[in-house]
């Protein structure tokens, strides 16, 4: 079952009752643990390394804590999103998705790692959003 | 009238959007904030257009051509914070033909690799902490700079390229040297005289 804060539904209560962007505020109560140890160190991966952009909309950079900015991701083949985290990856409008984060020193699997915890986050939102 | 003047009103709710589509009627006003907040999207987007439709492309994608800090040694296209600067230069320059136009903006930063980016008021370096310890906000202050007052604007500058990053750490002159992607590296300030 999944954990998170006990502030949290408060905080969530004022994401979706606002128009204002999450990039906007301070995103740290909003990026929640899961149980599963395999998430925990995916979450501990994304606070280093993707957090930075991923969290505050950085150079349009999806914010997983943003509907609009994960429903057409999450459906993707997962495979895809691994390809596009690890050799890096230019979106239609030229935005820029750098190889790694920007992190050489990761490993093929620190970064899938990373990129789970990121679509579970999404799913989490999604799935909240619509119940 | 100055342009400041006109747009300085805590009170004030005329929005840009309203702005598009309506003259302005005697005594309408738009506030400070709107207005600092509205040129700083401007160079924002325009800057990010730059660097995805120019540089990204040409220099990523397509491998055609280089950016480089010395762009005409290396007959190359100019850096995005560059080509940032060089827009600020021209504003001002341009602005000074410009009476009912008033305000400046820069490209600063506590770690600058030139010293001449370095915030100079307490308003600058306060904001240009504030935005490097509190990720996702901006800093807004009031500033008096030989007797005139301003409202002084400070938003982050975050590094979002690998290229950036490395090039601010490896740079001869970097006070600084371990940046990564997602830092903030410095902050755009816009100052706009107000109560005139």
């Amino acid at each position: 079952m999944k954990r998170f804060h006990l502030s949290f539904a408060l905080q969530l209560v004022l994401l979706f009752s606002c128009n204002a962007s999450i990039a906007n505020a301070n995103p740290d109560a909003l990026i929640i643990e899961f149980d599963s140890k395999k998430l925990q160190a995916g979450r501990s991966i994304w606070i280093d390394n993707c957090k930075g952009c991923h969290a505050y909309g950085t150079a349009d950079a999806p914010v997983p804590m943003n509907i609009d900015d994960w429903k057409t991701r999450v459906i993707k083949n997962k495979s895809v999103l691994y390809e596009h985290a690890i050799n890096g990856f230019f979106g239609p409008d030229d935005t820029m998705m750098p190889e790694r984060g920007g992190n050489p020193d990761l490993s093929d699997n620190q970064v899938k790692l990373a990129v789970d915890y990121m679509l579970e986050l999404a799913n989490f939102y999604i799935h909240k959003s619509t119940n | 009238m100055k342009l400041s003047k006109l747009i300085y009103s805590a009170g004030a709710v005329l929005t840009f959007s309203t702005l598009s589509t309506t003259v302005l009627a005697a005594g309408d006003t738009v506030p400070v904030k709107a207005m600092a907040d509205a040129l700083h999207l401007v160079m924002d987007s325009d800057r990010s257009v730059y660097t995805r439709k120019i540089v990204n492309r040409l220099v990523k994608k397509e491998k055609v051509i280089k950016a480089s800090e010395h762009f005409e040694d290396d007959k190359a296209l100019v850096l995005p914070a560059q080509m940032f600067r060089f827009g600020a230069e021209l504003v001002q320059k341009r602005a000074k033909k410009l009476p009912d136009v008033n305000f400046t903006y820069s490209l600063q930063s506590l770690w600058p690799i030139n010293k001449q980016n370095a915030p100079k008021t307490k308003a600058e370096k306060e904001g240009l902490k504030f935005v490097a310890d509190n990720k996702g906000q901006n800093y807004y202050t009031e500033e008096t700079l030989g007797g005139q007052k301003y409202f002084t604007a400070v938003y982050a500058d975050t590094g979002v390229a690998p290229v950036c990053v490395s090039c601010h750490n490896k740079h001869k002159d970097t006070p600084k040297d371990d940046f990564k992607i997602g830092d903030v590296m410095g902050g755009v300030v816009i100052r706009i005289p107000v109560g005139m």
